[in-house]
């Protein structure tokens, strides 16, 4: 038991790589024992992630580090730890990759033993991003991952899915390189010969540097999260990829973006944050009304769903450039929210299209009569997601634009619109969808939810009604390490600020000097 | 007598007592039986290894022949890595070479002499070994490239690389005669000296480019890489996979040599020219590829991107470049070997899987083998886990750290444009529908062991690298530190 609570992270990072191995030797046909198995390696994953909670002290300190020298010459050490930040983010990426797993276990018939594989690979990869606490280990978790997911579009998408999965895979890699240049250049300009985080975070680099290095970081996670204006490759991957590249991709992924900016980019260079603070939540606002507007417009449901990811992003980066305890509390509050809601919400549309092949919401209508417990369930991840109170979206949103509030109130103004036109695309779409007469003879004979998907959903309805009601249970892990987060940078920044006063006279004395 | 110590020569002599052997085996056995040239070869290529061993145990093996040739922990890296080739190499051309009609005691002579010269090219510390070594490994490799008598292609592709190879010979030894001129020798310890004093940088400068000339022809970097694609699919496949993987790494280790040790005093003059060379090779090469079809043609252009990355690590100090340079060839070798020895181990008498549509669907026919050409494809790319990832990493580091970050940013963006091409082969392998039957030859189970090996270097690199990163610093440091 001392060694795994010792070894929980690498376990934790290792275990769904060593399960892919597995897996991929097993023979082909043995598809029902191939799922059996992921799905099984997953639960376990998961109940080990839960040690995790459970030995979680609610303090800002980097807890259950491990630390284990992998090319010192370089370095370059295999460093894993969790703050409050990335806690929940583990436990989200490990309750999504089960319910993932269950929810694809019709849909998917060909090369099952593959896409398990990816699957499994996924998640190693995933959890590698959020545990990483060394810039060279991050990169090779933040790149390999997208190979499985490069597979899971492309090889079980729907008919445009060559497309999306190249789009994908090009425009995630494009932002990321410079951010590898980004991190060689900030190894040699902090000179410590090292690529751990927590030591490159304790001497920032200069000024002008950081703006530079800040760029290229920041263009790596504003296209992973989206953020307006990089967000093209997402409606395109999301509406081509299978469910469970869809929940996967829109649960877990796309937190990645706010998480980068929360864990490297912002402490890393904290001035050239504060400078760009102003741009990042002006995009964010633009891409919570812009998301929301194109939503509104989408014929096809599970588009909609992709925009309005664009939208829910939004709000989470204004939390995170307003930069106060409680806007990032409330962002990081809200990446688990959107995982969940969204999640749920592409498990559902998937769902409809495993049952009529189509995803139109004109081919919809009148469900609730035909399929009441789907209804149900669906009409309360809708509210969920647009953020009514009792619900989980409701405290994210609502600790963001309070948090925000005192870094620009006109923004916050702004982003407020982007909550009303969320309730107006999404309860319009639940209009069209469940209510009024069935007027397609198709949808007349529509099974409800089976035992499968009662499975599926009811974990994600029950985890966002709790997150609403229950919110201290989650925020009080998280709040001491964005509290120590936010007070690490302003204090780097006044620092900063000084620094720049100190200087100025001086330049003015060398200026005049050279003057003269 | 310290000069007549032959024992740095001895791994090269071998191969090419061998490389006789094969062809008197050849000479005595029986019309319509079958010489055991591969088996011959391959005890060649362990004798030498061993004997490489066997010198470098002793703590200081004296240069041989006047100083001209030694076996420093520099050679000897890229001894075993030659070595590897050769081995790798043996292993896949069998069944190639049987379909093509030329099973024959020539394809390993040749392949053993081009050896011997690569065993050459690495350990001379000398201008005119050098050159004699290079010539030795040119000569062979243009004889093997032409190997295919019957047909066009093959015949087209060695009279080209022939005479843009002795075009290239000429330039550099111009450049040698140039750098005699300015120190008195060709010695590169005595170059390096007398560069020492900079004041006839000049003269010595021009030698230097005339050198560079000569090398990027071999290493084929733009400008000089004109006749890659053609050579590259003309010539027999596992000729391409040698050529990629053997005469690139053996041209590279001359050129870090000579450009780290001999002219390591005028660095800061050949920088410039370097990390231009190194810019336009890879945005030249990964563009070229783009617009590929045919996969060998591809691979060629790509193998033209290679030579910029790694160039763009020459323009790091001497030991960090050195560093960086030895460990990506080792990625790079096991990735050429792996990809063009799959083509070559699929390829039937009269056709080979050339086009993307002759792959399409090859992950359901041949699951092994398409996996193994991902592996290679995503290490081309240089996304982690790979050899291709830190090597590349090692490469963009160095030119980081010798200030040229605009290197870096190029190669890295080009890499982004490179991933459009590769991830073309792995779409018609994964994500396309194959059509009819699969109308391509079983591997057999030499093809099979080389592939599998080079897979698994690649993997085995990406995920733990630090042995060979540690063994490539310990060659590095047969190079002076100057800065």
């Amino acid at each position: 038991m001392n060694f795994i609570h010792e070894h929980l992270l690498s376990l934790l990072v290792l275990l769904p790589a060593a399960a892919a191995v597995v897996v991929a030797l097993l023979p082909r046909s043995a598809e029902r024992l191939h799922k059996t198995l992921g799905l099984g390696f997953s639960l376990v994953l998961f109940a080990l992630s839960w040690l995790l909670v459970d030995g979680f002290r609610p303090t800002s300190a980097m807890q259950f580090v491990e630390r284990h020298e992998l090319l010192p010459a370089y370095g370059i050490s295999f460093t894993l730890g969790i703050d409050g930040i990335s806690l929940w983010l583990v436990i989200l990426t490990t309750f999504l990759t089960p319910l993932a797993l269950l929810g694809s276990w019709h849909g998917i018939h060909e090369r099952v033993r593959e896409f398990v594989v990816f699957m499994l690979l996924l998640e190693a990869g995933m959890l590698g991003v959020f545990c990483a606490l060394d810039l060279f280990v991050f990169y090779v978790f933040w790149e390999a991952m997208l190979i499985p997911m490069y597979f899971l579009i492309g090889i079980w998408g729907h008919e445009r899915r060559i497309y999306a999965a190249l789009k994908f895979f090009l425009y995630t890699m494009a932002g990321s390189v410079l951010m590898l240049v980004a991190f060689l250049v900030l190894y040699q300009a902090a000179g410590l010969e090292t690529f751990d985080l927590r030591r490159l975070q304790s001497q920032p680099v200069a000024p002008e540097l950081q703006m530079w290095l800040f760029a290229a970081f920041a263009l790596a996670f504003a296209i992973k999260v989206p953020m307006f204006p990089f967000h093209t490759w997402l409606p395109d991957a999301h509406v081509e990829a299978p469910t469970a590249g869809s929940v996967i991709l829109a649960g877990v992924l796309l937190k990645m973006g706010g998480y980068g900016f929360l864990r490297l980019a912002i402490p890393l260079f904290p001035d050239a944050a504060a400078a760009f603070a102003p741009w990042i939540g002006g995009l964010a606002v633009i891409g919570i009304v812009y998301g929301a507007l194109v939503s509104l417009v989408q014929p096809d449901l599970k588009k909609l769903v992709a925009y309005s990811s664009v939208s829910h992003l939004g709000f989470v980066m204004l939390g995170v450039a307003g930069f106060t305890t409680l806007s990032v509390t409330g962002a990081v509050y809200q990446m688990l929210n959107h995982g969940i809601s969204t999640g749920a919400l592409f498990f559902m549309v998937g769902m409809l299209y495993e049952r009529r092949h189509t995803r139109l919401i004109a081919e919809f209508g009148g469900l609730k009569s035909v399929m009441p417990w789907f209804s149900a369930l669906f009409l309360m991840v809708c509210l969920s997601s647009i953020a009514v109170p009792g619900f989980n979206g409701f405290v994210g949103e609502f600790l963001i634009l309070l948090g925000s509030w005192s870094f620009s109130p006109s923004l916050v103004a702004l982003a407020s619109l982007g909550v009303i036109l969320a309730a107006a695309y999404i309860l319009w779409m639940v209009q069209r969808v469940l209510y009024g007469e069935v007027t397609h003879a198709a949808n007349r004979g529509l099974p409800d939810l089976d035992l499968r998907e009662w499975t599926v959903l009811l974990p994600l309805v029950a985890l966002s009604l709790f997150m609403g009601v229950a919110s201290p249970y989650f925020t009080r892990k998280i709040e001491p390490s964005v509290s120590d987060l936010v007070r690490r940078v302003q204090a780097a920044q006044r620092a900063g600020a000084v620094r720049a006063v100190e200087l100025a006279p001086h330049a003015a004395t060398l200026a005049a000097e050279g003057g003269r | 007598m310290p000069g007549l110590d032959l024992r740095p020569v001895l791994p090269a002599a071998l191969l090419a007592v061998a490389g006789l052997v094969v062809l008197l085996a050849q000479a005595f056995t029986p019309r319509g039986a079958r010489a055991p040239s591969a088996a011959l070869s391959l005890f060649g290529l362990a004798g030498a290894a061993a004997l490489t061993w066997l010198v470098g145990c002793d703590p200081g093996p004296a240069p041989s022949l006047g100083g001209a040739i030694v076996l420093d922990p520099f050679a000897r890296f890229f001894h075993y890595l030659v070595l590897g080739v050769g081995a790798l190499t043996v292993l896949l051309a069998g069944g190639y070479l049987g379909r093509a009609g030329i099973e024959r005691g020539e394809f390993y002579t040749l392949a053993l002499f081009s050896m011997v010269g690569m065993l050459g090219l690495v350990s001379a510390r000398d201008l005119i070994s050098l050159f004699v070594a290079l010539e030795i490994m040119s000569v062979a490799a243009y004889a093997l490239v032409g190997l295919l008598r019957e047909r066009a292609a093959s015949l087209e592709a060695a009279l080209k690389y022939f005479v843009t190879g002795a075009f290239s010979s000429a330039f550099f030894l111009y450049g040698v005669a140039l750098l005699y001129g300015v120190a008195g020798s060709t010695s590169l310890e005595r170059v390096a000296a007398a560069l020492g004093g900079a004041e006839r940088a000049p003269l010595a400068l021009l030698g230097a480019a005339l050198l560079l000339v000569g090398f990027g022809f071999k290493v084929a970097s733009v400008p000089f890489h004109a006749w890659t694609p053609d050579v590259y699919e003309g010539a027999p496949t596992p000729v391409t996979a040698f050529m990629s993987a053997g005469v690139k790494a053996a041209a590279f280790a001359a050129l870090v040599r000579v450009f780290g040790d001999a002219l390591a005093a005028l660095q800061p003059r050949w920088q410039p020219l370097v990390a231009a060379l190194a810019v336009a090779t890879m945005v030249l090469g990964n563009l070229g590829a783009l617009a590929q079809s045919n996969v060998k043609r591809l691979l060629a252009w790509s193998s033209v991107a290679h030579a910029g990355y790694l160039l763009a690590g020459l323009v790091a100090a001497p030991r960090l470049a050195a560093e960086a340079i030895a460990f990506y060839l080792v990625g790079y070798a096991a990735v050429s070997l792996g990809t063009f020895g799959a083509l070559a181990a699929l390829s039937r008498a009269d056709r080979e899987p050339l086009s993307l549509d002759d792959l399409a669907g090859l992950s359901q026919r041949r699951p092994m083998l398409a996996a193994a050409l991902t592996v290679f494809l995503i290490s081309l790319t240089g996304v982690p886990i790979s050899a291709g990832f830190v090597g590349k990493f090692q490469l963009f580091s160095a030119a980081v750290s010798a200030g040229q970050v605009g290197v870096a940013i190029v190669g890295v963006m080009m890499s982004v444009v490179s991933a459009y091409y590769y991830l073309r082969v792995v779409v018609a392998m994964y994500m396309r529908e194959a059509t009819g039957g699969d109308p391509w030859s079983r591997l057999g189970a030499g093809p099979a062991l080389a592939i599998g090996v080079s897979a698994a270097i690649v993997l085995g690199l990406g995920v733990w690298p630090g042995p060979l990163l540690a063994a490539a610093r310990a060659a590095a440091a047969s190079f002076p530190t100057l800065f």
